[in-house]
């Protein structure tokens, strides 16, 4: 349930700064399609933590590429 | 509520380089804005012209990456995919990442919540005009409470559209005009924001513009054609060789600071916790 929280905020993200911001992620699932993911499989803290570590992640000096929740 | 508390100290912080702009260099309020954004595209600027030139390092490789989207043009997913996997064999290191990006971020709410106090407090706290270049009376106000913030309007769009192009990294055309006719449907949300925040918004794009405009000329564009065969042993990034991607390093050395790759594979908690 609180799942459906996190999915909501990434919503609220993606419809809003998202929108104003032209870049698309280097991973696959996008960051926010990750968060998303990984809020649904490991609940909302545990996912919002996965999500905020492939934030880190995703910076000019890593490669990006395939990488979903697991 | 619950929002509020780790904003504060930002807002507080951003309050403090506004007053300073104002209160010991001397700008107006609405030049601080602006000063304050330019510092903080210049704290920005490593992240930024690493992301310029990955980008210009991925344009090379453009004909590939057609071929494997044309190859798979029904499965957006397996398309996608495939092209992280190209990605990662020819180590090219794509462009946008979700992190310079959202560094900005807290600094537009930081200034969103600062502005929205400048309307609330009475002028005496804040000696100075909140205007604008003579066109908008106040900064503090809702951009579209006087002509000139349609101007502003205009101009953001404008310079929205022009950053897109210079930084948007997606080679995908359907997607590029979308981010491009973006700005047209976020400046009616944008216009209940104070002037300030807009003003801020501008600058900070015409920044990337400028940005984008110097580096491509310090970088020029390598012809395709010419490093296509070499394509799959090109280093991961050409900072190096100030982007004349015509000879790549011979054995695509890891890039050292390549430590940020390793943590994700990481085995911690990489499975179970499967309550949802």
């Amino acid at each position: 349930m609180t799942a459906r929280v996190g999915v909501a905020a990434v919503w609220l993200y993606r419809l809003t700064f998202g929108a104003l911001f032209p870049t698309t992620c280097k991973y696959h699932p996008s960051c926010s399609q990750y968060a998303i993911d990984a809020v649904r499989q490991k609940g909302l803290l545990r996912g919002s933590l996965l999500a905020g570590w492939r934030l880190l992640r995703c910076n000019p000096w890593s490669h990006g590429g395939f990488d979903p929740v697991r | 509520m619950l929002l509020f508390s780790p904003l504060t100290p930002l807002e507080h912080a951003a309050r403090h380089v506004l007053d300073w702009l104002h209160g010991s260099v001397g700008l107006s309020w609405a030049w601080s804005i602006v000063a304050l954004t330019v510092i903080v595209r210049m704290v920005l600027v490593p992240l930024t012209v690493k992301q310029i030139h990955s980008m210009q390092n991925l344009q090379r490789f453009a004909p590939q990456m057609k071929e494997i989207q044309k190859k798979y043009k029904t499965d957006k997913q397996k398309q996608n995919e495939e092209l992280m996997k190209f990605y990662r064999e020819n180590q090219i290191n794509p462009a946008a990442s979700c992190l310079p990006m959202l560094a900005q971020f807290p600094v537009f709410i930081a200034l969103y919540y600062a502005l929205r106090n400048f309307s609330h407090e009475p002028a005496a706290d804040h000696p100075g005009s909140l205007s604008f270049l003579h066109f908008i009376p106040s900064i503090a106000d809702h951009t579209t409470s006087h002509w000139g913030g349609f101007v502003l309007l205009v101009v953001y769009v404008l310079s929205q559209m022009a950053s897109t192009l210079y930084m948007s990294a997606t080679v995908d055309k359907t997607q590029r005009i979308i981010f491009m006719l973006m700005p047209l449907v976020f400046v009616f949300v944008i216009a209940h924001f104070p002037a300030g925040l807009v003003l801020y918004w501008v600058t900070t794009n015409l920044w990337t513009v400028g940005q984008g405009l110097i580096t491509r000329r310090l970088v020029p564009k390598t012809p395709v054609g010419l490093v296509e065969k070499k394509s799959s042993r090109t280093p991961p990034k050409d900072d190096g060789s100030s982007g004349n991607g015509a000879k790549p390093e011979p054995d695509a050395p890891k890039p050292a600071p390549a430590r940020s790759q390793q943590p994700p594979r990481k085995v911690r908690r990489k499975k179970k916790a499967g309550r949802r």
